[in-house]
């Protein structure tokens, strides 16, 4: 049993420290297309950097964080031991053989292809057989989650599954549907090509299976934020969870309407029509439902919180809130930074508007700020909730902490902002550097300096972040930690129905709605294949 | 310490230290606040994309 | 805590979520019903014709031959620009375009994935190998704009942009051929 310590701490780790090397990237990734940093560099350089900017972020911090979330979220809301321990180990190692396979052709240049990878630029097929390590190794751990409600349920007839472990397994549900798109753009088209046994691709076909995947696997990121929203943020501000019940919908929500959406990221692609694309902006508004809904349970919630507080008035509550307590404060930054992220993305969705802002930086500040900003949040709270736990010491003092959420909420809306501004200018993307002798250009010059300075704070909060966790391993050990960690709703369920205690149903509905949106998008491919493009390596 | 598994009983957490006589005076008013800042904030929302589809996209030019 | 207590909340929590849901819907129905009105009666859509080509012989032959990019005025007066997207250039370099009339631009790519924009306009589209890239558009102040290629398509993606001419109509003189080329400045 003390192994699920290691084992989720593990996972931490490598999430953690992928993600400090990608901000040290990220941040040189901005001085060297700023104004400052004008003739440093060379484009296969920044280019390098990119790829393994993003391939850390989007694929080892998330999927490494996740797991280990979902092991400790079954441990602990289970109330029993992990199952199939030795598989979790091996899908860790897999994992980390996986990464090793990705990063060394990145480091030698032979995978300039970011984390995107757009066939038919084509790298060394190791980037690829590692990538599709990490996604394995991801699956066992789905199985796992699976196997643990399963027993729990089996052992606890008629009770509701835990919110938190609902939750987790919604996403775990979620992200073995979505991950189906890439895999298969990965098993039958790129790796084959990356071979040498293919001369050409079909890109209509492998863009749309990739776009699958796009969408599903924010929310893949996102829904552990969620699972902090309704199952620790309620008890950490001293109140209930305002319902339960919206809890359950809510993620039922994302595993449903996330999945048959990840068109619209090829709203501006020729090889679809209208009557496609119309559909994904119609599917795509119903995904924005279940973030609504969460922002009214959760100010609710809050709301209980404040009131039991002393707080009085229609918003005397918001005061009276615990702000001291880094998980407070990381909900409160995390719904501003939502509140700006979700508008930006309410822009992008749509079905006209999403001409004015596509390839600009409009979406790479939407992408920072509402991943970067609103969940990487989350997960610092998170951590800073669990690790004590884990480790059996805990934190001196919170003020650092919270220093280190600030740091990062401010560098967030600096950096962020200003690209909002100068994707509408018309600004692109993926840009080693910018001719700032063309007098278009030079007037973004200011605004992209104030974005890199945003760019700095982050770096700062990055490192503290690692910091604030690591002196937990140092610090001295304490009695155990006496404050539960799961909240209880206003109205604990002793039964819920069937359909909210598990997934039978959603998995037809899911089913459903895929065939009823990618079917013909990707059957048209395969009855008549578009005129293959030739491999083009990257070497 | 290690998350160790607690013994099974009829809700999965420990009773917290909400006392019920000021739950349910809270839960008098709630969630009259939270409705009022996220209403407001969904509204300043929607102004925001209004404004922005009204003032800046369409004055671009129709795209077909 | 007894069960009866918090019993009476849980009916009145649930009323106040499906009160919010409810508000919620009408607001996401709302945009979805404004979004259709501007398809139908401006006839705003993403670029959207489903048209394939061949990415191997693009250059070669047809509508993409080298002679036939650039801007033509049909005789039926129709404007249509005609570009090819290619590692790391937009050929042709400079598109001349009128104000205040109907264009047609057509893209293609004969090797990656590329994409482009025009500064200060709606125009943005993919260019995939393998289709035609089409957009409408009606360009509606003059001057240079600029068209960068705005998706990564290898190290030479930053240096890969091309200008638009936007000319009044009285500078928008096609030659006896229906070719407009950029005015030399």
């Amino acid at each position: 049993m003390r192994n699920a310590d290691r084992l989720c701490l593990a996972h931490f780790w490598v999430a953690f420290s992928a993600f400090l090397a990608a901000c040290v990237l990220g941040a040189w990734q901005m001085w060297v297309r700023s104004p400052l940093g004008a003739h440093i560099g060379t484009p296969g350089q920044y280019f390098m950097s990119v790829t393994a900017h993003g391939v850390s972020m989007a694929y080892v911090l998330t999927t490494f964080f996740i797991m280990g979330f979902g092991y400790f979220v079954a441990v602990t809301a289970l109330n029993r031991p992990l199952p199939g321990l030795l598989w979790a180990w091996v899908a860790f190692w897999m994992a980390i053989a996986g990464v090793v396979l990705v990063v060394i052709p990145i480091g030698m240049g032979q995978a300039t292809v970011l984390f995107t990878f757009y066939p038919p630029l084509t790298a060394s097929v190791w980037f690829y057989i590692g990538l599709v390590m990490v996604v394995v190794a991801s699956w066992i751990w789905c199985g796992l989650m699976f196997v643990a409600m399963w027993e729990w349920k089996r052992a606890n007839p008629g009770k509701p599954v835990p919110l938190a472990m609902f939750g987790t397994v919604a996403n775990a549900l979620m992200w073995l549907w979505t991950t189906i798109g890439v895999a298969a753009e990965l098993l039958f088209q790129v790796i084959p090509a990356a071979l040498g046994l293919v001369q050409t691709i079909d890109v209509g076909l492998a863009r749309t299976l990739f776009s699958w995947t796009l969408h599903a696997i924010v929310y893949f990121w996102l829904i552990p934020a969620y699972i902090a929203f309704y199952t620790i943020v309620p008890r950490a501000a001293g109140g209930r969870l305002y319902s339960d019940t919206m809890g359950r919908v809510t993620f039922i929500l994302f595993l449903v309407y996330s999945l048959p959406v990840g068109m619209h990221h090829l709203l501006m692609d020729p090889e679809h029509g209208n009557g496609t694309k119309f559909i994904q902006t119609l599917l795509t508004a119903f995904v924005s439902i279940p973030t609504l809904l969460t922002i009214f349970t959760i100010s609710a919630s809050l709301e209980i919180a404040g009131r039991l507080r002393g707080g009085r008035g229609l918003f005397g509550w918001i005061g009276a809130l615990p702000w001291e307590r880094p998980t407070v404060l990381a909900t409160g930054l995390g719904f501003v930074m939502l509140g700006f992220g979700g508008f930006g993305g309410l822009i992008n969705m749509g079905y006209g508007m999403n001409a004015m802002v596509h390839n600009t930086s409009w979406v790479t500040a939407h992408f920072h700020l509402i991943f970067g900003g609103s969940v990487v949040i989350m997960y610092f709270a998170i951590a800073y909730e669990v690790w004590p736990r884990l480790t059996g010491r805990d934190h001196l003092s919170l003020g650092l902490l919270r220093l280190q959420l600030w740091l990062w909420f401010i560098g967030m809306v600096v950096m962020t902002f200003p690209w909002h501004w100068l994707g509408l200018q018309g600004q692109w993307r993926r840009v080693a550097n910018f001719n700032y002798a063309d007098p278009i250009i030079a007037s973004w010059g200011p605004l992209v300096i104030v974005s890199f300075v945003g760019g700095l704070v982050l770096l700062a909060s990055a490192f503290l972040f690692v910091r604030n966790l690591y002196v937990l391993h140092r610090a001295p050990s304490m009695a155990a930690i006496a404050r539960p960690l799961y909240a209880l709703a206003v109205h604990p369920p002793h039964r819920v129905p069937a359909a909210l205690n598990g997934f039978g149903l959603w998995n037809v509905l899911v089913l459903v709605l895929m065939l009823s949106s990618f079917g013909y998008p990707i059957a048209q491919f395969l009855i008549a294949p578009s005129p293959g493009a030739m491999v083009h390596r990257v070497r | 310490m290690s998350i160790q598994p607690a013994p099974a009983d009829s809700s999965s957490e420990p009773a917290d230290d909400v006392d019920a006589e000021a739950l349910a005076a809270a839960m008098r008013v709630v969630p009259l606040g939270a409705g009022v800042l996220a209403g407001g904030a969904v509204a300043l929302l929607v102004l925001g994309y209004l404004a922005v589809y009204l003032l800046v996209f369409l004055p671009r030019g129709t795209v077909g | 805590m007894s069960e009866a207590h918090t019993d009476i909340h849980e009916p009145r929590i649930l009323a106040t979520e499906l009160l919010w849901a409810f508000g919620v819907g009408i607001l996401v129905a709302a945009t979805l019903t404004m979004i259709v009105f501007t398809a139908l009666t401006r006839g705003i859509n993403p670029p959207s014709n489903v048209e394939r080509i061949d990415p191997k012989t693009l250059h070669l032959s047809g509508e993409f031959a080298e002679h036939n990019l650039g801007t033509t005025v049909a005789p039926d007066g129709s404007v249509t620009v005609r570009a090819i997207a290619t590692q790391f250039m937009f050929a042709p370099r400079c598109m001349a375009v009128p104000q205040g009339r109907r264009v047609t631009l057509r893209f293609s790519s004969p090797d990656v994935i590329h994409g482009l924009l025009i500064t200060g306009t709606n125009v943005n589209t993919m260019v995939v190998p393998g289709f035609v890239s089409q957009v409408h558009t009606e360009f509606t102040s003059t001057g240079d704009l600029l068209m960068p290629c705005h998706e990564y398509c290898g190290l030479g993606h930053s240096e890969m942009w091309a200008t638009v001419q936007v000319l009044p109509e009285q500078d928008f003189k096609p030659g006896p051929d229906g070719r407009v080329s950029c005015a030399q400045r």
